[in-house]
């Protein structure tokens, strides 16, 4: 379970989160929806770890992981998976070394490693791409390596931040199915940041209206 | 079609000041006598194992330099460019110093810490001290001199590049793993080639030096080429004997150009200008890191210049100073000034032009400013005067316009780089917006593109004229009779003159370097507040 308690964050002195109190079940699929600037991607970064809070607190599965200006748990201690708006593929590795990265951080043993990295390959149909580079794939491809990456060691939560607005409508479509189907198998919470009306209600069960950086 | 015959004008220009003089050197090395001949290289290949021996040397240097500079600028860049570590900006400035001082300078600067009269010599004992001064008068003492010159090129490359990494791609990283194993796995891997880039410009700047080797009395295969030119006045023989020097550069720059310049253009469109960049938190060793990095610049940096400062401190010392050397202090500053102020506009115009791609030639304007930024000073200027020592050219060959020319060549890459990254930054719409309005493109420049640059500009103007100001390769070997330069003119009194002459003399560089750069950066000042008032 993820819980926001009072967190406000400033940017150059302007207010982008503000007092915002928040809860999302387990296993729940909700979708932070509102106009550019209004703060999502924001509380994101503050879920994964990537931002401190100025104020308030934030608690996962029980567990206190950030304060005021205090980090308790760092990102990559708090088993979340996540897909960048520019999906931050690192173009100097191949499909197959951009997933195994965490995976070896990991210490997971080198066979394990690769039964893993070809079963998430697989999972997103992209086997004939495994040693291709970010840059010599379509941009559907591209959001499933980063797909792939995110689920790569089992995250209990999945943050995906605007993953589909560069897509066009066709390929927007059939990649939300693929997003239910991935969370239907592995029952991940799902945060989902769009400022698209279509797929928040697509992909959500709990759509969360922000403006301001207040719920509205 | 304004803007394309302005362009073209600049790609021409620098044909004529660059290429054309090493092209005319390649050519007049196979004359002799107004025919073909291949006399000269019959002599450099008939002349022993010497130059074999020196151009070893030469080798052997620059690659220790390449080894320790690529090492600690990395390290330093990242410390400095991606921790928490407190007064980065300090440091980075006192760390950078060194590029603005000419490396013999430091040399002497380091022979009065470390030298036979070096106040740390006194202090050991005598059989310490010589082991100490044999050490500073050899490879060792060479290559910790030029290090600690050079070592700022790699460490600001790095802290601009890891600036320039898209911060997603390293959070992404910080998801699975912590901060040692993304700098690891993630930034590393993608500056490496700026990396490599800095590297190869160390060692290829290390290559060409003559002054700091010359002072340590560590012969390099520079110092060959001097010798053929000063010493016998064969030109020929120089001409042959900078042919080596000029093959390994094209060499080394053909195979970094061809590698790598692709990859640090897809590293700068990594970058997303308005994302901040992710620190890394040092915690609890912030202070301990702090505390190495200071006292690694105080040795390095602080105590040398401190004890050339030292050594200076008489009035006597500068008033020999003024009175022998007086004309040169003028001169080059004077030739500075010049050099700067028409290396801004040519080199605005070529990074301009490489930048937006407006030629074909682009590609190969932007390697040949390169290249000439790499190869030894003492290859351009004889390759100036074989272009220029010409009866109808009298007029360029004896005056101070060889030096100018000279300064022009070496160091055009400097404000094109810098442009380049400069405009790189003003999104093309702003001059589509201009275009559509009916504007022409020179009113595009001054009304939209230079104000925009303007800070980028007058950096590139202060950087050119801080080169020209501590440049001795180029003119050493071009100044007219008489009209000799404040580097040159100490490099001569180094051999003979009283230690603390010497030393007086490096401050008086130093200090006609700093202060055209302080009254420029006072003025800028002013004016912001004026803005802002």
């Amino acid at each position: 379970m993820i819980e926001l308690r009072a967190v406000s964050k400033a940017y150059n002195g302007r207010n982008v989160i503000d007092s915002l109190s928040l809860n999302v079940e387990a296993g729940e699929r909700v979708a932070l929806f509102g106009p550019s600037g209004c703060g999502k991607s924001t509380v994101l970064n503050l879920i994964a770890g990537l931002l401190a809070p100025d104020s308030g607190e934030i608690v996962i599965d029980a567990e206190l992981v950030a304060t005021a200006h205090t980090i308790l748990r760092e990102p990559a201690q708090r088993g979340i998976g996540m897909v960048f708006q520019d999906l931050a593929l690192w173009p100097h590795m191949t499909v197959a070394e951009n997933i195994e990265f965490g995976l070896a951080a990991k210490r997971m043993p080198a066979e394990q490693r690769r039964q893993r990295v070809t079963e998430m390959i697989e999972l997103v149909q992209l086997g004939a791409y495994r040693n291709a580079r970010p840059g010599e794939l379509s941009g559907g491809e591209q959001q499933r390596v980063a797909l792939a990456r995110a689920l790569a060691l089992s995250p209990r939560i999945v943050l995906m931040d605007e993953p589909l607005s560069a897509l066009d409508d066709e390929l927007n479509l059939q990649l939300r199915q693929e997003i239910l189907t991935l969370h239907s198998r592995f029952a991940f919470t799902l945060v989902y940041v769009t400022h698209s009306r279509d797929e928040a209600s697509a992909l959500a069960t709990r759509i969360i209206h922000l403006r301001h950086g207040r719920i509205a | 079609m304004q803007r394309r015959l302005t362009l073209f004008a600049a790609a021409a220009l620098l044909g004529v000041i660059g290429l054309a003089p090493v092209l005319g050197m390649v050519a007049r090395s196979f004359l002799f006598e107004g025919a073909f001949s291949l006399r000269a290289y019959q002599a450099l290949l008939s002349s022993g194992a010497q130059p074999l021996r020196w151009m070893g040397q030469s080798l052997l240097l620059s690659s220790y330099v390449t080894i320790l500079a690529t090492t600690a600028g990395v390290a330093l860049g990242i410390l400095l460019g991606k921790t928490d570590v407190p007064w980065r900006g300090a440091l980075i400035t006192a760390f950078s110093a060194p590029l603005l001082i000419p490396p013999y300078v430091l040399a002497v600067a380091w022979s009065a810490v470390v030298g036979p009269t070096g106040w740390i010599t006194h202090a050991i004992g005598a059989d310490a001290a010589r082991l100490l001064t044999s050490w500073l008068f050899g490879l060792y003492g060479c290559a910790g001199v030029l290090f600690t010159a050079f070592m700022p090129v790699v460490m600001l490359l790095t802290i601009v590049y890891v600036g320039a990494v898209n911060p997603r791609l390293e959070d992404a990283g910080r998801l699975v793993s912590r901060w040692p194993g993304v700098l690891r796995r993630v930034t590393l891997p993608l500056i490496a080639p700026a990396i490599v880039l800095g590297a190869v410009v160390v060692f290829l700047l290390t290559l060409g030096e003559v002054g700091a080797p010359t002072y340590l009395r560590y012969h390099v295969y520079p110092v060959e080429i001097m010798t053929q030119f000063a010493a016998f006045y064969d030109f020929g023989a120089a001409t042959a004997a900078a042919m080596p020097l000029l093959m390994i550069t094209l060499a080394i720059v053909a195979v970094e150009y061809g590698l790598l310049e692709r990859r640090v253009s897809e590293l700068r469109t990594l970058a997303f200008g308005t994302q901040s960049r992710s620190r890394i938190r040092l915690g609890r060793w912030r202070r301990p890191l702090f505390v190495l990095a200071f006292a690694w610049m105080l040795v390095t940096v602080a105590l040398p210049i401190a004890n050339l400062l030292a050594q200076s401190a008489s009035l006597a010392a500068y008033a020999e100073a003024f009175a022998r050397t007086g004309g040169s202090i003028l001169r080059s500053l004077g030739y500075a000034l010049v050099g700067a102020s028409l290396l801004t506009p040519i080199g605005f115009a070529c990074g301009y032009f490489i930048q937006r791609r407006t030629l074909p030639l682009w590609r190969g304007m932007d390697a040949l400013a390169l290249l000439l930024f790499t190869l030894p000073g003492s290859v351009i200027g004889i390759g100036l005067i074989s272009l220029w020592n010409t009866p109808a050219t009298e007029v360029v060959y004896r005056t101070s316009a060889i030096v100018i020319l000279g300064y022009l060549a070496q160091y055009i890459v400097l404000p094109t780089r810098m442009t380049a990254a400069m405009v790189e930054r003003i999104p093309p719409s702003l001059e589509h917006a201009a275009q559509l309005c009916g504007a022409s493109w020179f009113t595009i420049v001054v009304r939209i593109v230079a104000p925009l640059a303007a800070r980028g500009l007058i950096a590139a103007w202060a950087v050119s004229y801080v080169f020209c100001m501590r440049d001795l390769g180029v003119s050493i070997v071009v100044y007219p009779p008489g009209s000799d330069t404040l580097p040159v003119r100490i490099m001569t009194l180094m051999a003979n003159g009283a230690p603390d002459l010497v030393a007086a003399l490096c401050i008086i560089l130093i200090a006609v370097t700093l202060l055209p750069l302080g009254a420029v950066a006072l003025w800028l000042g002013r004016v912001e507040r004026r803005s802002r008032a």
